[in-house]
């Protein structure tokens, strides 16, 4: 690599610039809990319609599916900014969060991940053997109260190594919000570089945000397997 | 007045007839073991009686009653199951096994399922096991829990579907002898097992099963001793060959 390209002037640039990453990074954590909690509050049901569901229902739930996981991500997210109706909702101040970019993101990220996160949880659901039904069943418990209390506490354990995937690749994906200028990591780093005389601290500034993106998905699936560890089943192999 | 009568009951897996015109009666109290060779309905005859499985034809009655005449929950309520490979809930301790159905079935409270089950474990000999997984258990008392857990729902019949076929030959004796405490006590037992020791002691009443079809039913006295049937007399000897 060319030593020139990677200067201490530009170095303290970056750290002259804390700030301006670090409400990058607040808005890309947002953005992931906000389509995180989208992805798993319409996968998981969508996850049990597909094994359970009958019908119409089960046809809309899995073809929904079908086109959200073949459809690139970043296609998603400006079909969803400039296609869907969302009101301009305004800027959020000190972290400059345009809301209406923000809504978008969330959805596109969000039904993606669902769609990802429903097959998680429908494999985990059907690794369960009939056998834990049927006994729920045969002490009088009915269909719904036997998938409440035997099946689902079962394939939320099995569902958590799959959901720290998902975590993962979600955290990473909220980049893409840079393609509708959402003032997150990668669209504040740019910007950095972006400015006049400031082309030399690309590599710099990118390594940095690779630095920052790294820092949250290790700590974050280090506690996912210290939680996954928690609730494992006594005396179980998973 | 009978507990269970089976009459006429027909069922077949996609046009492979399973049961054949099957019908029986049982009373309060007996026990009745079914052996026959595998592949010959018993199981299917079972779990007919709790609805696991539906009947083609004929009619099951649980006290006089059409079981699909009562609530499919409210029949598993009262006609217990205990499983060949236990069935334990796996996510649950073995208190929590019992006191699930207690809690959402019967409505108890948490406390009152709680000492319910803790007192069935200790009939079952497994009191300091409370708080263990089905992970941490061995195949008997697994499957004690097993039986603690029909057990706990006070049923008007226990279907036991070969209960220790999946056991260590050293954990079957714990097993069975807590089936023949719940037999001396009174309990309503329908058995399907291999255990020609357990029926000899313990059953009122011995059928044996060939293809679907009811080859022959007794006192077990006259099963063993003085069999009709040339099938019957072979298939018993052979099994009690078999365990000696």
């Amino acid at each position: 690599m060319d030593a020139a390209l990677l200067q201490v002037s530009d170095w303290q640039f970056i750290a002259a610039n804390w700030r301006f990453l670090l409400l990058g990074t607040v808005v890309t954590v947002l953005l992931t809990i906000s389509s995180l909690s989208v992805g798993f509050l319409l996968g998981f049901p969508a996850g049990a319609i597909e094994v359970y569901g009958r019908g119409r229902l089960q046809t809309v739930v899995s073809g929904a599916g079908v086109i959200l996981r073949g459809t690139p991500i970043v296609v998603l997210i400006v079909l969803f900014y400039f296609a869907l109706p969302i009101p301009q909702l305004g800027t959020v101040p000190v972290i400059d969060m345009q809301l209406t970019a923000f809504i978008a993101a969330t959805l596109a990220l969000g039904l993606r991940s669902a769609a990802y996160q429903s097959q998680v949880f429908r494999g985990s659901i059907q690794s369960i053997g009939d056998g834990q039904l049927e006994a729920a069943r045969s002490v009088g418990l009915s269909k719904l109260q036997a998938i409440k209390h035997v099946i689902f506490p079962q394939a939320v354990r099995r569902s958590l190594p799959g959901f720290q995937n998902e975590f993962t690749i979600v955290l990473k994906d909220t980049s893409v919000a840079f393609a509708i200028g959402l003032a997150e990591l990668l669209t504040r780093a740019e910007r950095l570089y972006l400015q006049p005389g400031r082309d030399t601290a690309v590599i710099e500034v990118i390594i940095t945000i690779s630095a920052i993106y790294f820092v949250l998905t290790f700590s974050t699936n280090r506690a996912l397997d210290y939680l996954h560890s928690q609730y494992a089943i006594p005396g179980g192999n998973e | 007045m009978s507990v269970l009568r089976i009459e006429n009951v027909d069922k077949s897996y996609d046009d492979e007839p399973v049961l054949h015109d099957v019908s029986f009666e049982m009373d309060r109290q007996e026990v009745e073991v079914i052996v026959g060779p595998s592949g010959s309905g018993k199981s299917t005859l079972l779990r007919c009686v709790n609805r696991l499985t539906e009947i083609d034809d004929g009619a099951i009655y649980l006290d006089d009653e059409e079981i699909h005449s009562v609530d499919e929950n409210e029949l598993r309520r009262r006609v217990g199951m205990v499983f060949q490979d236990f069935s334990l809930f796996s996510h649950l301790t073995a208190r929590r096994n019992i006191t699930l159905g207690l809690r959402h079935v019967l409505g108890l409270s948490d406390e009152r399922a709680t000492a319910k089950a803790d007192d069935y474990l200790e009939r079952v000999g497994l009191a300091d096991q409370a708080e263990s997984y089905p992970a941490e258990l061995s195949g008997g008392q697994q499957q004690r829990v097993g039986i603690a857990r029909a057990l706990a729902m006070d049923p008007e019949l226990i279907l036991f579907d070969e209960p220790t076929s999946a056991l260590d030959p050293e954990l079957i004796g714990e097993v069975l002898g807590v089936m023949k405490d719940l037999a001396d006590g009174g309990m309503t037992m329908l058995c399907v097992t291999h255990e020609m020791g357990f029926a000899r002691s313990a059953a009122s009443t011995i059928t044996f099963l060939d293809e679907g079809r009811i080859v022959e039913r007794g006192p077990p006295e006259q099963l063993f001793e003085n069999p009709e049937h040339d099938r019957t007399a072979a298939f018993l000897s052979d099994l009690t060959g078999l365990h000696q």
